[in-house]
């Protein structure tokens, strides 16, 4: 039994003449956090929804669970769970009240009904505030009991779309941990973010890109792949940044250079280290100036990917 | 289907909720109704009474004060003013002072002495039509009676003239609100229901609940039938006051089943609550679809449904309309059971007319969801 959570093969979705979604395929297995990302409009909700059964694929294959989302949509609705930024709870109906229409919509009743309420409850920390209306919740209690709820059947993939906008980071931190915890226990979790940062909890990052997957892989192994090399933050005196780039750019050994604010990013090859980068900097006439060794982040990988993509295109 | 009442039964209990909360549909679905009959039984009368008269009297004699007297023993006219030349009328017509002019002339007592036809004229205000028909018949009528006392020998020596005797069924006074009452029932049910079941499917396609709810296993018939439930139970209790209200307000007589009339209702109440859900899920906004609401009931129950115009007298695309939608057929069938104190049988073409709109919408509805969606 080790076929994937969700297989998908060139899945493609177009709204008349633009495509949405271009002949994108990948696979995640079980258990696995999944972090699919990408700007806004780049086609990650409409993967989603095609995964979900809310929209039927233009051309190619998603497997749910075992199941084609096409010929067998309502296997698929039966093994998901999701929850979206846009819609999570009704704001006019109590906690409870949600609670229960959602377990009774997925064919909840009974024993079993009040006992994954009660659950649900104590996953959103709401069990002294069952008869509170939703609506006077703020915003991350509400992610909060939007989760539960779509966790209400023990679903074993549960698709995230934007689970944390707009809430704090705080409540963010939290969130995360539920999902860690779940995909702990062997739940598959499908999550779509447009925050870097969030995506360094996934297993495996996919970056979108005007429908295509342009890179698959995990946080590490990005970063390895599209940002090789040492990374250093560096600290000019104002007013002089402009000069140092452009002295650091034609020099051997510098494989990027980019203003970040008043500082400056600088990427060298892997092999060089502190003490290269500081005779380098004498060398310049830039001796006094202070820097600090940085881990590259997923957001490096997403520009350098992006740029790799149009340099691709111009090439074409 | 596996735990189709367990899906109903949840999205049943949720709409029931959102209407609990929002007193707006609670005023909406059983305050305006009643409100509404009262507001239009009150001021959509046909009957006529009080019409302002003007008399000229230019005999000035016993009899023509007979006359004067016989025209306004009813109700039917009230004497505003007395005039003595007839070109003192119209000013009085045209300011609305008067609707109808009673003139006698000077040789009014001396031909009816005389043996001769005496004759009095009835001047008429025709702006208001209806007035003026009411008005005109019953001048006949007085002159008739006046002219049998008046000259018992001329009208011995020729025979008693042939004297109809009219008898009105099921509405014996002709009373307008019998008549009025069932049809604005039918009216108001009409509007009430579609309004309310319009916003519902469009409310959650914008809200964004709608595709959280197809994520879940609910099916389209499923969310269809228990959204129409509560609303359902809602309309029963706003039919039962609108009855009680046209009965209690209007002394509308209750000549059949009540029982009869409360299954009737129902089942036109479904019918038009799969409208207002068609009518949200065909336009898939809130704003849109209220309009549509009303203007797709409103107007056909009020003038294609026999409520104001027989259907009979339509050039035939109106009743072809007219024939289509379920009001027409509830209105008949309520006016049977209420006036005539008909049984199952007279009503059972309309209940069959309603049900198949019913099912032919339902069977829309469910299939239009799914595009309502992408």
């Amino acid at each position: 039994m080790n076929r994937p959570a969700i297989s998908v093969d060139g899945l493609t979705r177009r709204f008349g003449r633009f495509v949405a979604v271009d002949g994108v395929s990948f696979e995640v297995s079980k258990g696995e956090i999944f972090g699919y990302l990408g700007a806004n409009g780049a086609g990650k909700s409409t993967t989603i929804r095609m995964l979900c059964g809310l929209l039927r694929p233009s051309a190619g294959r998603a497997v749910v669970n075992g199941h084609d989302v096409v010929k067998h949509t309502w296997e698929v609705k039966r093994s998901i769970g999701y929850m979206s930024q846009k819609f999570s709870l009704y704001l006019d109906l109590t906690v409870q009240e949600n609670l229960q229409f959602f377990a009774g919509a997925y064919g909840l009743r009974g024993q079993l009904l009040s006992q994954r309420l009660e659950h649900a409850l104590e996953l959103a920390l709401l069990t002294d505030r069952r008869n509170v209306l939703t609506g006077a919740l703020p915003g991350g209690i509400r992610q909060r009991l939007a989760l539960a709820s779509a966790l209400l059947h023990q679903p074993p993939i549960v698709f995230l779309d934007e689970p944390t906008a707009g809430v704090s980071p705080d409540a963010r931190r939290a969130f995360w941990r539920t999902i860690r915890q779940l995909a702990h226990e062997g739940t598959t979790l499908f999550v779509t973010t447009h925050t870097l940062d969030e995506a360094e909890h996934c297993h495996r990052v996919g970056l979108m890109a005007e429908g295509r997957l342009v890179a698959l892989d995990t946080p590490a192994e990005l970063k390895r792949r599209h940002v090789p090399g040492a990374l250093f933050t560096l600290h000019p005196a104002g007013g002089r940044s402009k000069e140092l780039l452009a002295k650091l750019r034609q020099l051997e050994g510098v494989l990027e250079a980019q203003p970040f604010g008043h500082r400056l990013h600088l990427r060298i090859a892997a092999e060089r280290d502190e003490a290269w980068l500081a005779s380098l900097l004498e060398q310049v006439g830039f001796g006094e100036v202070g820097f600090d060794r940085t881990e590259p982040t997923l957001e490096d990988v997403f520009l350098q990917v992006a740029k790799e993509g149009a340099a691709a295109t111009e090439g074409r | 289907m596996k735990g189709f009442l367990t899906r109903v039964t949840a999205i049943t209990v949720k709409e029931a909720a959102h209407i609990l909360r929002d007193p707006r549909v609670m005023i909406f679905a059983l305050v305006l109704p009643v409100l509404l009959l009262l507001l239009f039984g009150y001021a959509i009368s046909f009957d006529v009474d009080h019409i302002p008269l003007v008399v000229v009297d230019q005999d000035q004699t016993n009899a023509s004060r007979n006359l004067v007297e016989s025209f306004t023993s009813g109700d039917l006219f009230e004497i505003k003013a007395r005039r003595s030349t007839v070109d003192q009328v119209e000013p009085l017509f045209r300011s609305g002072l008067a609707r109808a002019a009673l003139v006698i002339p000077e040789e009014f007592t001396r031909r009816l002495a005389g043996g001769r036809e005496p004759s009095v004229q009835l001047l008429l205000d025709g702006s208001d039509n209806n007035t003026a028909t009411v008005a005109l018949g019953y001048a006949g009528v007085v002159a008739l009676e006046v002219s049998r006392r008046q000259m018992p020998t001329s009208l011995s020596r020729e025979g008693a003239p042939i004297s109809a005797q009219i008898r009105t069924f099921f509405n014996p006074g002709l009373r307008s609100s019998a008549f009025i009452v069932p049809g604005l029932t039918a009216v108001i049910l009409t509007m009430i229901a579609t309004m309310l079941t319009a916003l519902t499917v469009s409310r959650e396609i914008e809200q964004g609940s709608m595709e959280q709810l197809f994520t879940t296993p609910v099916s389209r018939l499923e969310i269809v039938v228990g959204k129409v439930c509560p609303y359902f139970l809602l309309g029963l209790v706003a039919v039962l006051l609108v009855l009680t209200a046209g009965v209690a307000m209007f002394s509308v007589p209750v000549a059949g089943s009540l029982w009869l009339l409360f299954g009737v209702s129902a089942l036109f109440l479904l019918a038009m609550f799969i409208q207002g859900l068609f009518i949200s899920v065909a336009t898939r906004r809130q704003a849109l679809a209220s309009q549509l609401a009303f203007i797709t009931t409103m107007l056909p129950a009020l003038l294609l449904s026999g409520f104001v115009f027989p259907i009979d007298n339509m050039p035939w695309p109106l009743q072809f309309l007219a024939r289509a939608l379920p009001p027409s057929y509830f209105i008949h069938a309520i006016r049977a059971v209420l006036l005539r104190g008909n049984g199952v049988e007279a009503i059972l073409r309309d209940s069959l007319a309603i049900l198949l709109f019913f099912g032919v919408f339902l069977l829309l509805t469910v299939r239009r969801f799914r595009r309502a969606l992408n």
